[in-house]
Parts: C-alpha cells; sequence; structure tokens
C-alpha cells in the first residue's frame, strides 16, 4: 500500500470518528429530554411518570393477585366505598348508603355515570358484578369472594339505587365492599362461560386496549413488567385527574429506579428502597415523604400440629424467649437504615382504632432468654448449643440439638439475608443455631413453609412481611383453621381462636367489634404463630415539580392518582 | 459419515439433550403455574380444574411426550400466563433483545481489540499489566455487578436511562416521530450494552493479545520492519489483519457467555428483551414458555459452535482428513 492510500484510508477513519461522534451527541441531546421529554405532541410535560417495583400482574380482578393490580383496579373500576385522606372510608361511587338497624341490609345512593365507551353506568352493573361472583364462588371468582362473604342477595329497585341483603350481620362489610370492583355487564357478561365460569378468569381486558373504564383512568397501553398507561376517562363520574396521564413504569431492580430519579425522569416514586432514604434526603430537587405503616415483617413458626421435627418449637414459652432474643432495634438500624420501628401487633399501625395498644413487643433481653430456655430444660451442649430431649407418646422425638433452619424469601422489598445474619448472631447467644434456607420467589417460598403439599409438617421458621388492610378482618383471618393451605403460612389452628373471629366478624356495633378484635390480637401475640418484628416506614420520593400527593392512598383511593398536579 | 454431517447430527442430539433437560429442569422448581398464581382463596376443586386445563395434572413422561409431539410439529405451545402463543410471546423480547446483543458484542470486540493490541505492543511495561488486569478484573466480576456500577456511577451522571427500552412518557400523548422513537431507543440500549461489554471485553483482550504476539513474531514482520515501515504501519496492515483471525471463532464460541450475561443484564436494567422474559417465565412457572426460550437460545449457541466448526473444517485440512480434534 502506498502513502496516498494510507492518507486516503486515514481520512476515512476521521470521518468514521467524526460520524460516531456526532450519532453520540444526538443521543445524548435525546437523553437530557428527562421525565417530561415525551413525544408526540399534547401537553407532555403534565405526564406524570412514576418509578415502582411493583407490578401489575392482570388487569382481571379475577385473576390478579399483586399489589399493584389493586392500583390499576381502582383508577379503572367503580367501588362502592374508597378510602380518602386519614385513610377513613368515603363513598366513591355511592353517593350515600344506610345501614339497616339490624345491620343486615345496606342501601346505596349511587352517583349518575358512564362507562369510558358511552354505556349508562348503573346499579345493574354492580347487581350483575355481586351475583356473578357469588355464583362462581368456588370457581372462577373464588379470589373476590370473600369480600363478599355474608352476602343473600343484591337488587337495583332503580338505575341509582342498589341494596345489598346480608344472611347475617357482618360486621367488616362496608370495608370489605370497598375491595369490590363493579365490572361492566355489557363488556364481562359474554365470558360468563365454561365450567364454573372459566371464561371469566380467561379474559383478558389487557388485550383489548383502551379497557372499558367507570374509573377516573382507562388504561391505553400495559406492559405488566414495563409502562402502564392510565388516560384519564372523561366520563368519569368524580374529581377530574390533575395530570394528562399518568406512566407508571415497573423496576426490577430499584437501584436503576433512583437513578431515573436523579436524571430527572420520574415524578414520583412509590417505593423508595429504605437504603437510598437517607441519601436522598440530602438530595435537592426531590420532596422525601417518610410516614410510618407500610408494612409489617415477622419471624414465623411453623406452628402446625403436623410438624415431624424439632417439636419443641411448638410450645409458646419457648418462642417468647425467641421473641426476647430478637435484636429488633439493631434491624431497624441496619437493615431498614432507621425508616422502621420495632411492633409486635398483627395489625399495622394504618389500622388506627382497630390496634390493641397493649400488644407491645417484647424487648430485646438475651438474659431473660437464656433463663426462659434454661426452666424448659434445654441445657447447653459441650459445643455451646442447648439440647432437647428425647420424648415419648405419639410425636416422640430423639434428642437433638437446638438446629433450625429459617426460609428466607428473596420476594422482600429489604435485605433478607442481612436481617438472617443479624438473627443468626442473636440466637448464637442463647444457644440455638439457625441456618438460612433461601426461600426464593414467592411461590417458592410459600411451597417451602407449607411443605410438603401444603401439609406443614416440615418447615421450622421463616421471615417475610405483608402489607396489612385497615380493617382488621383480614388480617386476623390468616391465622384461622378455614385458612390452612390457603392464607396460613404459620399452620397454627386454635377453634377458640376461630370463634372469636367469627363473633368480631358478625359483630356490627364498632365499639363492641373493637372489643373482640383486642382480643383476638392478645391471643396472637401471646401464642405466637408469629412474632412480628417491625412496622416499617413508607417512604416516597417526588420531583418537587410535581405536589398533591396521597402515599397512603396506595391500592385504597383513586386520589392517588387523581391529586397529583404540577407544582 | 464425513466431518460436517458428524458435527450437524452432534449438534442434533445437543439440542435435543438441552430440550429434555429444559423439560424436566423447570419442572423440578417448588410450585408450578398454578400455585405461582397465589390464589390462597382458591378452592381445591379450582385449582385440580387450573391443573387440567394446562395439562399439569398428567404424568411427567406423558406431558413430556406431548411437548415432544408439539416439538416436531414446530409448534412451542401456548403461554400459560397470557394464553398467546408462544412464537408471539418471544418475538417481540428476541427483536429487542438482538440489538443490545449485537451493540455489547461490538463493545465487547472493540475494547477487546484495542486493549490486546495495545498490551501486545507494549509488552512487559506498566501498560501492558495495566490493561491486562483491568480487562482480567472485568471479566472476573458478574455482570450483574458491573451493571450495578453502571448504574451507581454512569446512569444518573450523565443522564442515561437506567431501565427499560423507552422513555415512560414518550408516546403517551401521540405517536412519537420515528427520529425521536430512534433516539430514545438507542440511549436505552447503551447501558445495558455497555455493561455486556464490559463484562466480555476480557476474553478477547487475552485471545487478542496472545494472537499479535504470535504475530509480532513472524518473520514477515521483521521483513516490514527492514522496509523501514512505521510502527503503525506495521500494525494496521501486516499484524492486526492476521492476529484477527482466532477473534471471529472466539465470538461464535463465546456465543452461549454472551447470552448469559444478556439475562442478567436485562434484568439488572428491566430491558424486555428474552432474557428478562425467561426470569418473568420463571416467577410464573410459565414452563412453555421458558421451555421455549431455552430451546431458542440452545439452538442459536449450538449453530453458533456449528458454523464455526464447519468453517474449520472448511479452511483446515488437518481436521477434514481427521487427524486433529476441534479444539
Amino acid at each position: 500500500m502506498d502513502q496516498r492510500s494510507v492518507s486516503a484510508a486515514g481520512g476515512h477513519t476521521r470521518r468514521r470518528i467524526l460520524a460516531v461522534l456526532g450519532v453520540l451527541t444526538l443521543l445524548l441531546a435525546g437523553c437530557s429530554k428527562g421525565a417530561g421529554g415525551g413525544g408526540g405532541g399534547g401537553d407532555a410535560d403534565n405526564v406524570l411518570t412514576i418509578g415502582t417495583t411493583y407490578y401489575i400482574s392482570s388487569l382481571n380482578p379475577f385473576v390478579g393477585i399483586e399489589t399493584q393490580d389493586s392500583t390499576a383496579y381502582s383508577m379503572l373500576y367503580p367501588q362502592l366505598l374508597q378510602y380518602g385522606p386519614g385513610l377513613k372510608l368515603e363513598g366513591d361511587w355511592a353517593e350515600s348508603w344506610d345501614e339497616s338497624p339490624d345491620g343486615r341490609t345496606i342501601t346505596f345512593k349511587l352517583r349518575d355515570g358512564q362507562w369510558s365507551d358511552g354505556t349508562p353506568l348503573t346499579a345493574e352493573d354492580a347487581v350483575w358484578t355481586i351475583e356473578t361472583i357469588r355464583k362462581h364462588a368456588k370457581g372462577a371468582t373464588a379470589s373476590m369472594a370473600k369480600v363478599l362473604a355474608g352476602v343473600g342477595s343484591a337488587e337495583a329497585p332503580d338505575p341509582r339505587t342498589l341494596v345489598i341483603r346480608y344472611d347475617q350481620p357482618m360486621g367488616p362489610a362496608l370495608a370489605n365492599l370497598q375491595q369490590m370492583y363493579v365490572l361492566p355487564k355489557h363488556v364481562w357478561a359474554s365470558h360468563d362461560t365454561g365450567e364454573d365460569g372459566s371464561g371469566l378468569t380467561d379474559f383478558k381486558p389487557e388485550q383489548q386496549l383502551p379497557v372499558v373504564s367507570g374509573g377516573p383512568f382507562t388504561i391505553t397501553k400495559y406492559e405488566d413488567k414495563g409502562t402502564t398507561v392510565f388516560t384519564p376517562n372523561p366520563k368519569f363520574y368524580g374529581p377530574k385527574p390533575h395530570a394528562s396521564a399518568v406512566a407508571l413504569t415497573f423496576y426490577t431492580n430499584p437501584t436503576a429506579m433512583i437513578a431515573d430519579l436523579k436524571a430527572g425522569r420520574l415524578g414520583f416514586v412509590e417505593t423508595v428502597p429504605f437504603k437510598d432514604a437517607a441519601q436522598l434526603k440530602s438530595l435537592q430537587g426531590f420532596t422525601i415523604d417518610s410516614q410510618p405503616g407500610n408494612e409489617v415483617t415477622n419471624f414465623g413458626f411453623n406452628s402446625s400440629d403436623a410438624k415431624k421435627q424439632n417439636r419443641e418449637l411448638l410450645d409458646p414459652k419457648l418462642r417468647e424467649a425467641f421473641e426476647y432474643t430478637l435484636p429488633r432495634e439493631q434491624i431497624v438500624s441496619t437493615v431498614f437504615g432507621g425508616e422502621a420501628k420495632p411492633w409486635a401487633d398483627i395489625l399495622s399501625g394504618w389500622s388506627g382504632d382497630w390496634v390493641n395498644p397493649k400488644v407491645q413487643p417484647l424487648p430485646n433481653d438475651v438474659d431473660k432468654a437464656n433463663q426462659i430456655l434454661d426452666s424448659l430444660g434445654y441445657p447447653r451442649g459441650t459445643d455451646g448449643v442447648r439440647q432437647v430431649p428425647a420424648t415419648t407418646g405419639e410425636h416422640a422425638q430423639p434428642a437433638h440439638p437446638m438446629r433450625y433452619t429459617v426460609i428466607v424469601p428473596n420476594d422482600t422489598d429489604y435485605d433478607g439475608h442481612l436481617q438472617f445474619t443479624l438473627l443468626q448472631s442473636a440466637f448464637e447467644k442463647v444457644g440455638v443455631q439457625l441456618t438460612e434456607q433461601a426461600g426464593g420467589d414467592g411461590t417458592q417460598a410459600y411451597e417451602l413453609i407449607t411443605a410438603p403439599d401444603g401439609k406443614y409438617e416440615d418447615a421450622d421458621m421463616f421471615t417475610w412481611y405483608w402489607h396489612p388492610y385497615i380493617d382488621p378482618d383480614f388480617n386476623l383471618g390468616v391465622v384461622t383453621t378455614s385458612e390452612l393451605g390457603n392464607n396460613s403460612d404459620t399452620g397454627w389452628s386454635n377453634p377458640a381462636y376461630d370463634a372469636l373471629y367469627e363473633k368480631q366478624r358478625t359483630t356490627v356495633d364498632p365499639a363492641a367489634r373493637r372489643d373482640l378484635v383486642w382480643q383476638a390480637q392478645a391471643e396472637i401475640a401471646s401464642a405466637r404463630p408469629y412474632v412480628q418484628v417491625v412496622e416499617t416506614n413508607l417512604v416516597t420520593a417526588n420531583s418537587t415539580g410535581w405536589t398533591g400527593f396521597e402515599p397512603k392512598l396506595f391500592t385504597l383511593g383513586k386520589a392517588y392518582y387523581t391529586s397529583p398536579r404540577r407544582a | 459419515m464425513t466431518p460436517a454431517l458428524s458435527r450437524i447430527w452432534f449438534a442434533l442430539v445437543t439440542v435435543f439433550v438441552a430440550a429434555t433437560i429444559n423439560f424436566f429442569l423447570f419442572r423440578v422448581m417448588p410450585g408450578n403455574a398454578v400455585s405461582a398464581l397465589r390464589c390462597r382463596a382458591c378452592t381445591p376443586q379450582l385449582r385440580e380444574a387450573l391443573l387440567n386445563r394446562y395439562g399439569l395434572d398428567a404424568p411427567l413422561p406423558e406431558q413430556f411426550v406431548r411437548y415432544l409431539d408439539q416439538l416436531a410439529r414446530g409448534d412451542l405451545g401456548i403461554s400459560i400466563a397470557s394464553g398467546r402463543p408462544v412464537w408471539q410471546e418471544i418475538t417481540g423480547p428476541l427483536l429487542n433483545t438482538l440489538p443490545m446483543l449485537i451493540a455489547g458484542t461490538l463493545i465487547a470486540l472493540v475494547l477487546g481489540v484495542i486493549s490486546g493490541v495495545v498490551s501486545s505492543w507494549r509488552r512487559g511495561t506498566v501498560l501492558d499489566s495495566t490493561t491486562q488486569w483491568t480487562s482480567l478484573a472485568f471479566y472476573a466480576m458478574p455482570t450483574q455487578w458491573i451493571g450495578l456500577l453502571v448504574l451507581f456511577y454512569v446512569a444518573a451522571a450523565i443522564g442515561l436511562p437506567a431501565a427499560g427500552i423507552q422513555s415512560a412518557s414518550l408516546g403517551v400523548l401521540g405517536e412519537p416521530s420515528m427520529w425521536d422513537l430512534l433516539v430514545d431507543r438507542t440511549a436505552h440500549l447503551i447501558l445495558p450494552a455497555l455493561t455486556l461489554g464490559l463484562g466480555s471485553y476480557g476474553q478477547y483482550a487475552i485471545i487478542m493479545r496472545s494472537a499479535m504476539l504470535d504475530t509480532l513474531g513472524e518473520d514477515y514482520i521483521l521483513t516490514a520492519r527492514a522496509k523501514g515501515l512505521r510502527d503503525w504501519e506495521i500494525l494496521r496492515y501486516h499484524a492486526f489483519g492476521n492476529a484477527l483471525l482466532p477473534m471471529v471463532t472466539m465470538v461464535a464460541l463465546s456465543a452461549g457467555s454472551i447470552v448469559a450475561g444478556a439475562i442478567v443484564v436485562e434484568d439488572v436494567f428491566s430491558y424486555p428483551g428474552i432474557g428478562f422474559a425467561a426470569v418473568d417465565a420463571i416467577g410464573k412457572r410459565d414452563y412453555p414458555v421458558l421451555q421455549g426460550i431455552f430451546l431458542l437460545l440452545t439452538v442459536a449457541v449450538v449453530v453458533a459452535n456449528l458454523v464455526a466448526d464447519l468453517v474449520y473444517v472448511r479452511i483446515d485440512p488437518r481436521i477434514r482428513s481427521g487427524r486433529v480434534a476441534v479444539g
């Protein structure tokens, strides 16, 4: 190759480099658009972009089981009631309601409205929804049947009046109805086909966008693990949303979500990782909101009488010793970055007056724990691990060391492994050796905890968490015998507690019901199928360009999306 | 049987074995598509009905025979989660993954080649040690960790998108222009591709350095020097081209590790590609989609290796005569 061709090649190279630089410049120019940089015209700057680590699994309320599904349903479908600011029940589609003195009949006066396709929204839609759920309560609509527990019939004397009759008085009737989403009969009735209504679960509204909606938004784009776009429904009967649209983006990785928040691509983050909260508070341009009462974490025991090994764990006195061993304060500071507090109640603080103030966490007292374990007859072996003597009888077990496995799921929004490390270290001080078993995702963890095949024979202990409801009925119901194999992850069964639970359920007088609810909480706290560990804060962040957020109404009220507005 | 035919036969057997392992491996995971619904209010009757509908109540061997029968007809089955054909479910993610894989591979090649050339040309110097250790360090790091470092130190610093394939607000209030879409999607591609490139360039750097050292020891390089050519010209026009040949084979052989890297990269960046779809399908225990994805990936890797083998057979007479084993 002569010198001229070498120079020509060099010229080509320079031009290529310039071209690459040009493309990069254009890309970086595109990147700088940030959250309001959407193309396509319109008031793109008024599109609220939300980052979340919870995804919408389905737009079909008979199928969805994820936390975020409730957000979508409450934005798409009318509810008779919803929670408003202060977490008080208020009317949504229902303008007003009357309860009969015997607590068996509730009459709702409904607002005038239309579905997004122009079809009138009437009480007939509510009656169809209720009757359909009841008809397939053991089949396709089982997941929603509980909210209609005790309902005997529903009727619509006129398009704006709905009468619901109960077979027996129902204490949590109104709170339960808050979780019922009224579906458009003219869309859904044709899917009530197949064995026990299987056509209802097969229907996928997300595949026929925009969804026919009666709520403040319809959905015009749906990606379960991507971005879902909520567009205002002009025919909504209630307050109109301030934002031109809401774009909800799912992140598998909270680090990426925080990076996008910092880069100005998100207007609101509804689940700030606990470890990031302190750092974000020091940055300009964001408002960090931290409120107590988001979720309750627990240290659970397999409390089933079917348990095959390590049956000493069934003894509530031993579990009391274990509660004294829990390093709650250390967990609060290390795992949750201070965004939590020690907690012992099965309800969260959001349940307000329903929370029994006498149920308080035991202090971290290693001496007391050792004293109890000594008194129960578990001496330390030469290796420092306590020994359980052999037992005889129906459930005889040989002598064995106190070595237990703790199932730790990885679908938590905190570092479960780190928490286990703290627990392991704390339990060593009382002569108990813990081993971690990776619990995997929620499905796997539940299988392991209730193994084998939902019989509760194998597991020792587990750590997990939940988002409690406002009304205590659901949480108290989780530990009833009827939930074995379903919601129960401890396998605990106590007929006296079951009776207490049923009694609170059928008590309509709020004060009388509260007494029963408090008794139930005290019973659980004493028996300790779970030991609740901490109550975490709900930490959210928003760009200072937006205001009017109601973080506590996540999944609970339509104002969660309708109230945010440009600052 | 000729070497080429024997390699094709071996590739087919590999695909069959992989498909068989995939089928049983996913079913070993605790839970199934029905328990993954976590419909704890569901009655036993409903669970039974769902298992029956998804064909999960049949004995495993029977499910396996049904699966093979479907495969033989080119049918990957129906997604349990969406009810749509598996082909439809995986085509979109696959098309999303390809540009990222190509961009990531290009980044890895460019970084690997530059590192290898610089390292070999300055052999024994601090520069050589630094580039070698840097490339080895990146190669040793788990790809998802590199992804997190990129998120921490690159994403927010220069404003590049940290997740997804498209800005959330793009196209919300109307159709975006093709140019806006192209720029936006390319911007979303950069960090995942960069992570993939950083995670895999080390292997190319090492091969390139070794090949360059071999080439630079050849007599014709000595001749070029004797002719008075400048260092750059010797590198560019005499050494580089010949040293690049092993890289071509290396790219084909590393297809498996690149695809594996793409799976974790997509999960870190919520990038809706084939790896992201696989992780999602695992969570839902959507066996047909999982089987479809891993069959597709297996076939892609096997084909890449087969092509490399056949090229070797073509260009090396010793292999054709069966005297040398393919490496």
